[in-house]
């Protein structure tokens, strides 16, 4: 493959988890996403993108899209990049994004839309290397990508993809937390998150989704976002901690009867829940906190993950310039005043 | 071994994989024992997908109703009918379920819950919509739970319930079991909506989708949705995305399917294996405790299917005796 491509990755099951029957949490119908998609590829198309790379999956978006794309040949609508999709297996799982990552890095990609929840991005985030990251929502929670129209998204990831915006205008940097577990029953594991670690009592992972707010023990998040949903939320509603800051923050709780300071913290969708707060303070960028939780789970972005076994330790730390994102507003600030898209 | 911190004790642990492990084995036998050519008619196996029956079914009880599909054994066993007249009844026995005269395709067992199994595409979801109305009705707390595939998914019974369901705001539950195949017809092919609960979304219902190989995805999912049922929050629906390791009937050559994935499946998918790793990562059972389970199912599998060879044929005079209704 010659000349620029954009690589896509859309998560299928996005927004379809137990938050729907607890918390009323939305969910985004797979014909929008292709739709979405087809947004994107417009805009790309705008701005001379000739292709995108997709990530193959068996939820129904590429069935979609390519349906709408066959509509759009017939009613003479051209202009559009054309459809390349990875040669990456499909199992349906999280495997799939790692592989189609992956597979795009490789081909020199450089610029990954990404249509999903934190999990999502979390799982390209850990394979993306130096490409970065374009988010769209169509997640649950959803702290880490921003909820924007498609198509300016898309305007903006053809602009700085096609090289008429600055890298250092375009990209910003972002933190991220690593967590390393060891020294007990369950050997040693690692993971990564975007957005929040939490330690919890619950001793499962189920239905995956963090939504039962009793059982939380410690939060770990790289932003403070009193504007988001989730664990982000709760630490947010403390003291806030930007994007962009170098630092996080690591919050302790306990249960709310024993707390002096109660939150009502937005922990999902329509779910405001009490959280006891017992302390807080900064994490510094490099820092890495070392703790023995007691039995449990450490969710990662929200979503139960690591069982944590007796004599197990737990390593937290928060990477700073862990990978890059396109900063949407500072790409289509600069095409204004550089009139980039005046005829 | 216990850990207080894990929401199923232990006794509701060994339920689930005894359960589990009752329909591998009940469906591995009958697959050996249909290829002898003694058990008549047809046969529909549910191995693979057992995750999905325990962990919906470990929260209903005796007041609780489910209608299930054409591979309807694995929604008996979970939903408490007893094993030995479920062998007996697949042999056409007189000691079986009903008889002898409803097979495996209409095996039922009304005193348990179970409506029966049905070879109509989609038609225990009206049956489910009645269940639940009487429920409503009578204010006795039940919840029904009818089951499809993604095949019966598409069909208009299916789809009316759903919207009958909605508007009569019904403690019931749509457990769509995708395996992927309609019979032979792969899903992407044949749905033209592919997300369960998009589908739901469009009828005003809630509806969640979990790797149905998971059991305690399942579980802790269907406990939900269940439990605001039974509260008066109305109908969801559950997407168990799941696989299935035979065919769609015994006899199925399979030629729909890639070559090697059924030992793809049965290596990296299979919901038994995965339940074990779950138990020893959270620390709350031992391999011996499955072990001893196992023993117990494998004596369980062998008496059932020695006493159903040894148990008589329906005699003449009972030939149409309880296949139909007067009114």
């Amino acid at each position: 493959m010659t000349g620029v491509t954009v690589g896509v990755i859309a998560n299928p099951v996005a927004a379809t988890d137990i938050r729907r029957v607890t918390a009323n949490a939305a969910s985004m119908p797979v014909a929008d996403r292709a739709n979405a998609i087809l947004r994107v590829m417009a805009a790309l198309g705008a701005c001379g993108v000739p292709r995108v790379l997709m990530m193959p999956e068996n939820g129904g978006i590429g069935r979609h899209l390519a349906r709408s794309l066959e509509r759009e040949r017939k009613l003479g609508r051209t202009g559009l990049p054309a459809r390349h999709v990875t040669a990456t297996p499909v199992t349906g799982t999280v495997d799939d994004t790692f592989a189609a990552t992956r597979a795009m890095v490789a081909a020199g990609v450089s610029g990954i839309v990404v249509l999903g929840g934190d999990g999502t991005h979390r799982a390209v985030a850990a394979c993306c290397g130096e490409a970065w990251i374009a988010g769209i929502s169509t997640g649950t929670n959803n702290a880490f990508p921003e909820h924007r129209e498609p198509t300016v998204t898309g305007l903006a990831v053809g602009l700085a993809v096609t090289g008429r915006v600055p890298a250092a205008t375009a990209l910003q940097p972002n933190k991220m937390l690593q967590v390393t577990i060891g020294g007990g029953q369950g050997g040693r594991r690692s993971d990564i998150a975007l957005v929040d670690v939490s330690l919890t009592t619950e001793a499962y992972v189920g239905a995956r989704a963090l939504w039962r707010s009793g059982h939380l023990r410690e939060i770990f998040v790289t932003f403070a976002d009193p504007e988001a949903i989730g664990l982000s939320a709760v630490a947010g509603l403390l003291r806030p901690v930007g994007r962009r800051e170098p630092h996080g923050l690591r919050v302790w709780l306990q249960p709310p009867a024993e707390a002096d300071t109660v939150l009502r913290a937005p922990i999902a969708p329509g779910l405001i829940e009490p959280v006891g707060v017992r302390r807080y303070e900064t994490l510094a960028p490099g820092h890495t906190a070392s703790l023995r939780p007691e039995s449990g789970m450490i969710s990662l972005d929200g979503e139960r993950e690591l069982y944590v076994r007796p004599g197990d330790r737990a390593e937290i730390t928060l990477l700073p310039n862990a990978f890059r994102t396109l900063d949407v507003g500072a790409v289509m600030r600069y095409a204004a005043r550089h009139r980039l898209l005046t005829r | 071994m216990s850990n207080d911190n894990f929401p199923l004790s232990r006794d509701e642990l060994l339920r689930a994989y005894r359960t589990m492990k009752t329909i591998r084995e009940f469906e591995e036998r009958v697959h050996v024992e249909f290829a002898t050519g003694d058990l008549p008619g047809f046969v529909h196996l549910y191995a693979g997908e057992e995750a999905a029956a325990t962990g919906i079914m470990m929260h209903l009880g005796p007041n609780d109703h489910i209608a299930s599909t054409h591979r309807g054994h694995g929604h008996c066993i979970a939903k408490g009918v007893d094993v030995k007249g479920m062998f007996a009844e697949l042999y056409g026995r007189a000691t079986g379920t009903c008889r002898g005269k409803g097979g495996s395709m209409h095996i039922a067992d009304l005193d348990m819950g179970m409506m029966g199994a049905n070879g109509i595409l989609g038609a225990g979801a009206p049956l489910v919509c009645g269940a639940a109305l009487a429920s409503k009705y009578k204010k006795d707390g039940g919840v029904a739970v009818s089951f499809v595939g993604d095949g019966a998914s598409n069909a208009g019974n299916f789809l009316e319930s759903l919207n009958l369901a909605a508007v009569w705001d019904l403690p019931a539950i749509f457990v769509v079991e995708n395996n992927a195949y309609a019979q032979s017809t792969s899903r992407d092919y044949a749905v033209a909506v592919d997300s369960y609960v998009d589908r739901a979304a469009g009828f005003g219902l809630p509806g969640v989708t979990v790797d149905g190989t998971d059991f305690f995805a399942v579980h802790e999912a269907a406990g939900e949705m269940i439990a605001r049922a039974r509260k008066g929050g109305g109908p969801s629906l559950l997407e168990c995305s799941m696989i299935r390791f035979y065919g769609h009937f015994e006899g199925d050559a399979q030629t729909y399917r890639a070559a090697g994935e059924v030992e793809e499946l049965r290596a990296n998918r299979d919901c038994l294996t995965r339940f074990a790793q779950q138990v020893a990562q959270a620390g709350v059972l031992e391999q011996a405790d499955l072990d001893s389970v196992d023993r117990e199912v494998a004596a369980l599998i062998d008496e059932g299917v020695a006493e159903a060879q040894q148990a008589p044929h329906p005699s003449e005079d009972q030939v149409l005796t309880d296949v139909y209704v007067s009114y």
